[in-house]
């Protein structure tokens, strides 16, 4: 085992290319790459920069095998490669740190570190403990991270664990190391420790692909950057040639936020009121007002606290300071009875963790949230459940809407009419839509749009929390931007735009 | 039983007895109270009759009056809906156009929820509709009367129109092709329609969800001739996709959310 391989570069390509994908084509359900083609040197990181859903990580994904591409070659040193899983990818020496977490929970953080290659004593084929514990030591103390080797994972927070996978990623002896939006959940402290590992990694000769939504990041971490728009490469520049103004207009797509089915409300008083709203590491402070039939918008980049604020105001997540007033009664919200009590009600992002059962049918569904209403003495009024559910079906239209239907048949969109028809069937006043359209095809969006339409009208308030910038300023009334844990900016819809959104969503400002 | 078929049965029922209890209903309708009680929410919503302790009475409005005999036209849900949707596109004090059509007599019939509204129509019962509304004033064009729509065309209307400046102009239609191309029963009414769209300065489509994936007589021109399209949630998905993509909004009649408990 070699803690820190040393790399002689004598034996790479001349040109020092690594990793190279070649007119690399890759069609998905409602996505595709088209003609990509990028390359990553010896000792050099290689940024990519896009929107949401341009295609960085599918690209990336390509590379280290997850999927094969459809038409186009993959290089990894000189020769060219077909991946078939993942595990292929990696044992090449491809290392992918990808967004969601990937350390094992009951596992101390020297035993993730090494993971799959536990060092063994001089003389015997068995675990050497100490061993491991002073080596991820002296890995730790190179990098300047002071947390003890011996901590059980599952005590660390999401983004400690992504430091434990890079430095996983550092002591692999991978050649190409992808990094996924490590920064999206790490205050500056740990920020600059992962600058210092991919640093470290550069100096030791290693390839590095890093996905970032950070303009900022680009030249503290880059040498070349690439710009993808819709799975398509727009420019790659080297770092220090490029300006800033013309990334993000590289970045930004046509807007077109006229199609949208704003209606003008006249917004009431004010319904909710957070001040100060605090969470350790990320939401520092966060103070804004909600109006009866007003949609708000709220939009920051992956790692702004957008969702974690959304957690926080339905007691998901426990703020450590700050107050919450509801039609201008203080009100404590731990737990999400206390939100729903208080008439607050959070159609949750990433609706097949946190939303729908998918084995379960319609009825069930849709009146989960609301089984009080259907009790009749010590019965559920089976008959009124689903013909309410019906109704809803109906004006959700959701398809094909039989009471039967079990969730893992239906679409994306279906599934989340489903949980909009659910929430909508709690009858609150206080609506939070995280990511509500996310990954849902058109004519569902058109339907949930009209459903917020459908809320505001009737006197509820909407949260919009969204990373589709289009969206928040066809839908929202007023916009607020999240930006490390703060609201950066608040506008009202007419004087938002993409690229002021943007500005301020970049800590540009 | 569907709410809309509730919905139906209920207003007859209060149109021939002025009042109605929930138990009745219930009994009636072989439902639970509850969803009475869930139907005449939305009756109310939509102007049609008021709840009280236990029931509910007919809004005097609807059923009196000799005019509002002529101008009942018989109830149907699905232009109701739309009708709610333009009701909330509609400001106080706005210039509002409607040309004629059953839904448009539809909205007309909601402008009451609104005031200081000038009202410009070729309706004839649009225009002895909203004469009833006491906070709204309303303008007829001149010209030549067309006895089964019960509407004016022509020149003279047209030249009629040249005198206002309208806000919103809602323009009804007889079909819109999978092309997106919009059409209309009559030339005269294709002509009218527009005039209508030169003097304002925004115009809505309204658009049943029948008359979708179908062509009338004449063709008024692309769907783009509008800012948006006002139909029913039932609208095939294929329709919510292309407008979308044509930057056109398409507001649709979701009537999910029940209010806040």
């Amino acid at each position: 085992m070699r803690t820190v391989p040393a790399r002689p570069t004598d034996t790479q390509h001349s040109s020092g290319i690594v990793a190279r994908l070649v007119d690399v084509t890759k069609i998905f359900p409602g996505f595709a790459l088209f003609d990509m083609s990028i390359d990553v040197r010896a000792g050099e990181a290689h940024v990519i920069v896009g929107e949401n859903g341009s295609g960085k990580s599918s690209m990336m994904k390509l590379l280290a095998g997850w999927f094969p591409p459809d038409a186009g070659k993959v290089f990894v040193r000189d020769n060219q490669v077909g991946f078939r899983s993942m595990h292929e990818g990696q044992s090449a020496g491809v290392f992918y740190l990808h967004q969601d977490v990937q350390t094992c929970e009951n596992l101390s953080v020297a035993e993730n570190v090494f993971l799959g290659r536990l060092p063994t004593g001089r003389f015997s084929i068995l675990f050497d403990r100490p061993r491991m514990i002073r080596e991820c030591g002296a890995v730790f103390q190179r990098l300047g991270i002071d947390f003890a080797v011996e901590t059980p994972v599952a005590s660390l927070g999401y983004a400690e664990r992504q430091l434990v996978a890079a430095v996983r990623a550092f002591v692999s002896d991978s050649e190409i190391v992808i990094f996924d939006e490590p920064t999206s959940a790490m205050n500056d402290g740990e920020r600059e420790i992962l600058f210092r590992i991919v640093d470290e990694l550069k100096r030791d000769g290693r390839a590095i692909f890093y996905i970032s939504h950070r303009l900022d990041e680009i030249r503290r971490v880059g040498d070349r950057v690439t710009v993808i728009h819709k799975g398509r490469i727009v420019t790659t520049e080297a770092c220090d040639r490029i300006d800033h103004e013309a990334l993000v207009k590289m970045m930004t797509a046509e807007v077109r936020s006229d199609r949208y089915p704003r209606l003008e409300q006249t917004v009431g008083p004010t319904v909710l009121s957070v001040r100060n709203l605090t969470k350790d590491p990320i939401l520092k402070g966060v103070s804004f007002d909600l109006r009866r039939g007003e949609i708000l918008g709220i939009t920051g980049l992956m790692g702004s606290g957008r969702t974690l604020l959304a957690s926080c105001l339905f007691g998901l997540a426990k703020p450590v300071g700050g107050s919450i007033e509801i039609n201008g009664r203080a009100v404590e919200i731990n737990t999400p009875w206390d939100a729903m009590a208080a008439g607050i009600s959070l159609i949750p992002e990433d609706r097949v963790e946190n939303g729908i059962f998918r084995r379960h049918n319609l009825v069930h569904n849709v009146t989960t949230a609301t089984l009080n209403r259907f009790l009749r003495r010590f019965f559920l009024d089976e008959r009124y459940m689903e013909e309410l559910t019906l109704e809803y079906a109906e004006e959700l239209t959701i398809k094909p809407g039989n009471p039967g239907d079990v969730m893992e048949t239906y679409s994306g969109g279906n599934q989340q009419k489903v949980l909009v028809a659910r929430w909508l069937m709690n009858r609150s006043h206080i609506y939070i839509m995280d990511e509500p359209t996310r990954g849902i095809d058109v004519a569902a969006r058109v339907d949930i749009y009209n459903a917020m339409n459908d809320l505001t009208t009737k006197g509820a308030a909407v949260i919009l929390i969204s990373s589709e910038i289009e969206e928040i300023l066809g839908m929202s009334n007023r916009v607020l931007v999240l930006e490390g844990g703060r609201i950066a900016a608040e506008f009202p819809w007419r004087d938002a735009s993409k690229e002021r959104i943007l500005e301020y969503a970049t800590g540009d400002r | 039983m569907y709410a809309t078929e509730r919905a139906r049965v209920i207003r007859q029922y209060l149109e021939e007895h002025g009042q109605a209890h929930v138990h009745q209903l219930s009994a009636m309708l072989g439902v639970s109270e509850v969803t009475v009680r869930r139907d005449l929410e939305r009756l109310e919503a939509r102007g049609f009759l008021t709840r009280t302790h236990g029931g509910a009475v007919l809004n005097e409005r609807a059923g009196a009056g000799e005019i509002a005999a002529l101008v009942t036209s018989p109830v149907d849900e699905h232009l109701d809906e739309i009708a709610t949707v333009a009701l909330h596109m509609v400001g106080d004090g706005d210039v509002v156009m409607l040309t004629n059509g059953a839904t448009s007599t539809r909205i007309a019939q909601r402008l009451e929820a609104r005031s200081g509204l000038t009202v410009l129509t070729n309706d004839v019962t649009i225009a002895l509709s909203v004469s009833v509304q006491q906070t709204n004033r309303v303008v007829m064009l001149g010209g030549d009367v067309v006895a089964q729509e019960r509407a004016v065309f022509g020149s003279m209307a047209l030249s009629n129109l040249q005198r206002f400046y309208v806000n919103r102009l809602f323009v009804e239609v007889d079909g819109i092709n999978d092309r997106l191309e919009v059409s209309v029963n009559s030339q005269e009414k294709a002509d009218l329609i527009l005039g209508a769209i030169d003097v304002a300065k925004e115009t809505i489509l309204v658009c049943p969800a029948e008359r979708f994936a179908r062509n009338a007589f004449y063709r008024l021109g692309s769907v783009q001739m509008a800012q948006r399209v006002i139909t029913n949630t039932f609208v095939e998905e294929n329709y919510k996709t292309a407008l979308f993509a044509h930057d056109i909004p398409i507001y649709t009649s979701v009537a999910a959310f029940e209010g806040s408990a």
